[in-house]
């Protein structure tokens, strides 16, 4: 009797061919995509999203074309950091135009569609369970928005990830083996704990771990002008990745991001010169991987 | 999935697919040897799941998975259009049409609401690719 393996085809839907044709449709819309940064972390709450949309910031103000897109579905918040709530989806040529922010960053989230009070629902014909099927669904619309939204050129698409060790995986696997990732943690052993199994897990995987980022290294005190200490000095958990940058928590950049403002409009701020410093040793990290790639 | 007629050992090839009736798809299978029919039953969580996938069960079945596609219907309601059929009082071009075939499907709905409403503010009955400009350019995009 034959098997499943000696069949051709599956009789008249194809789905396995459906799902193969998506997957280059990806593909074919990030061709002129230079670099997929994917910024997680694992842990919640350690400034992901915000620390994203700065770099984009920063990596912009180096001259390159960047887009965020937000892959965090049922907790959106880069459009609220990039002033972009309320957008209108506008059909272009080559997929629906990329909303922009004052500062020329693309954003892609479902917090510009969605008003921020409302939970991202899906219509179900089997309602009650839909731990059995949301994953599923919602990796199949961040599918179709990297396939589906005109990109353009770009030199750097940010993925803002949703916190989740088991779910980094899962993004790695749908955003391809070219996609690096950037880890973000702040100093406490709890979150480094965090951040240390999803290092371990993105190990398993082809991608590239860049290095992370220590977020809330100290806070910055308008009073002193100087950083304060937020956490123990002495971390117990050392991550075994080099470390981009780190950031203070800065009161004045948290009011700012609540109010959608682009950081590039306050060069003052002295958090800026750190992230500024992050970007910049991103892109030399990123040069120096893409040229031991092509002389490999 | 696939189904192997065990008394031929030939593969079965899919004949159509019957509108779901509460979440359940009926799916008919025909071996192409000895003509019998089966007809497969989802339950609405196999119907669901496959529908999450995005894709289509029946080659000409262009809604079998019996979900709507648009997470955001009643927003789109709210914008003053239904989410899966288009507003009878707006006409579109081909040429913006397919403009709209080019974006991810989940949101089409939420955009051919967002667009038209956006013409009637212009007090615009015909959406065009000019529209469509004119609507990307006051979004400053």
């Amino acid at each position: 009797m034959k098997s499943y393996y000696d069949i051709v085809g599956d009789g008249g839907s194809n789905v396995m061919e459906q799902v193969e044709a998506q997957q280059q449709g990806l593909a074919r819309n990030l061709s002129e995509v230079r670099n997929v940064l994917a910024i997680g972390s694992g842990k919640g709450g350690v400034g992901k999203s915000t620390m994203t949309m700065q770099l984009a910031g920063a990596l912009g103000e180096l001259g390159h074309t960047v887009s965020i897109l937000d892959a965090d579905l049922n907790g959106p918040c880069q459009a609220r950091l990039g002033g972009l709530r309320n957008q209108i989806l506008v059909p272009g040529d080559n997929g629906a135009k990329v909303p922009t922010t004052r500062n020329g960053i693309g954003v892609v989230s479902m917090g510009s569609l969605i008003p921020e009070a409302s939970p991202l629902e899906f219509e179900s014909v089997a309602p009650g369970s839909s731990h059995t099927w949301r994953a599923t669904k919602e990796f199949t619309i961040l599918r179709e928005l990297l396939a589906g939204m005109d990109w353009g050129k770009l030199d750097y698409l940010l993925v803002d990830l949703p916190p989740g060790v088991e779910r980094i995986v899962q993004y790695a696997e749908l955003l391809g083996p070219a996609a690096r990732f950037v880890l973000v943690t702040i100093p406490s052993d709890m979150a480094k704990g965090v951040v240390a199994r999803s290092i371990e897990a993105l190990r398993q995987t082809p991608n590239h771990i860049l290095g992370y980022i220590e977020n809330m290294d100290g806070y910055f005190c308008q009073d002193c002008q100087r950083v304060k200490p937020l956490y123990p000095a002495n971390s117990s958990i050392k991550l075994d990745l080099p470390q981009l940058g780190s950031v203070p928590f800065d009161p004045e950049l948290a009011a700012h991001c609540d109010r959608g403002g682009s950081l590039a409009d306050t060069p003052t701020l002295p958090s800026w010169h750190l992230v500024q410093r992050t970007a910049q040793e991103i892109c030399e990290r990123v040069a120096a991987l893409t040229l031991a790639e092509e002389t490999r | 999935m696939k189904f192997l007629c065990v008394s031929c050992d030939e593969a079965m090839k899919l004949m159509n697919v019957a509108p779901p009736e509460r979440g359940s798809l009926s799916v008919v299978y025909r071996c192409p040897n000895c003509d019998h029919e089966i007809a497969m039953l989802t339950n609405p969580f196999e119907t669901q799941i496959v529908g999450s996938l995005g894709v289509n069960i029946g080659a000409e079945s262009a809604q079998a998975d019996g979900e709507s596609r648009c997470p955001f219907s009643s927003m789109v309601q709210d914008l003053g259009a239904d989410a899966n059929e288009a507003s009878s009082e707006l006409s579109w071009s081909s040429e913006a049409s397919s403009r709209l075939e080019n974006m991810p499907e989940f949101a089409r709905p939420l955009a051919r609401a967002g667009i038209e409403k956006f013409a009637r503010e212009q007090g615009l009955m015909h959406v065009d690719v000019r529209v469509l400009d004119q609507a990307r350019n006051s979004l400053g995009m």
